[in-house]
């Protein structure tokens, strides 16, 4: 994440009207807190709208709201969960009426979402030792996004975001046992779908 | 503890997630069951693809500068077309 540039905050310091000495505590407060969050906002939601402009327009949303009721986020706990939960309902006001089909995977809308973005924007640093190198992330993208979402959403929380059980069941408005149950059910449908993957290039699963 | 119970376990003990005392009777029976310590072992497996292939994508330029514009200085005008664009 970039770091606001400091020449800006010299410059805002020396504008005409300053801001009220809250609204700058504010200010500085939300960029430590919550702006620092950008890129997982973004990275989750384009996991929900597999749309580059769809997801833009969410994370914009989000952070108004955010911003705007800030007052209310409880200091002291994970802002980053927080944002999320916000960004997901937004996502359920927005994109309810039109959603795809529960069950339903469109490997070709995958594949050119994920072709559209990956040369551009792509944040990997390659290793070719990657024990996991012969795994094509094209292919765990995709066996990813064949899991009905209920799976998906607590793996994606759980495995790529960090969020602890209580902070996913708080997300998912489900109990703590729910999450247990959905992670174990959701990881053992993805095992199924990459040893397919694993195999086809070479990757071993018999070993450690 | 029987498979069963392990099962319903199981996540939470990839996740680091278990009481004290559920972690000492899951890896209780993990001593005695050959089936639930290899499933262990997948799912952690798994969990580890998922954390370090899924491609993370950088925000582009554009919606980080609408952020710090937000944070930065926040005009009316601004929120608004925000908003209802």
């Amino acid at each position: 994440m970039d770091k606001p540039d400091p020449t800006q905050r010299t410059k805002t310091r020396t504008k005409p009207e300053p801001l009220s000495r809250e609204e700058h505590k504010k200010q500085s407060e939300f960029q430590n807190e919550a702006v620092i969050h950008l890129n997982s906002l973004y990275n989750y939601a384009l996991h929900l709208t597999m749309n580059p402009d769809d997801a833009e327009d969410l994370v914009q949303e989000t952070y108004l709201k955010a911003y705007r009721f800030f007052n209310s986020f409880e200091r002291g706990t994970n802002c980053k969960a927080w944002l999320f939960k916000i960004l997901k309902n937004n996502y359920i006001n927005r994109f309810r009426k039109n959603s795809r089909e529960p069950g339903k995977v469109d490997y070709d809308l995958i594949k050119d979402f994920y072709h559209s973005i990956k040369d551009t924007r792509s944040d990997t640093s390659e290793s070719d030792s990657d024990y996991f190198h012969s795994l094509m992330h094209e292919e765990v993208y995709q066996a990813l996004h064949t899991l009905p979402e209920e799976f998906r959403e607590v793996i994606q929380l759980c495995d790529i975001e960090g969020f602890t059980y209580e902070e996913i069941a708080n997300m998912v408005e489900s109990p703590i046992g729910t999450v247990r149950s959905r992670l174990y059910r959701g990881r053992k449908l993805l095992r199924a779908q990459l040893e397919g993957y694993a195999r086809k290039y070479g990757f071993n699963t018999d070993t450690d | 503890m029987n498979c069963k119970k392990a099962r319903v376990l199981m996540s939470a003990a990839v996740d680091g997630e278990l009481t004290l005392k559920e972690e000492q009777e899951f890896l209780q029976h993990l001593s005695e069951c050959k089936e639930c310590h290899e499933e262990l072992g997948e799912a952690k497996k798994t969990k580890l693809i998922i954390k370090e292939r899924v491609v993370q994508f950088k925000a582009p330029q554009s919606l980080i500068n609408s952020i710090m514009q937000l944070t930065g200085f926040s005009t009316k005008e601004h929120e608004e077309s925000l908003l209802y664009e």
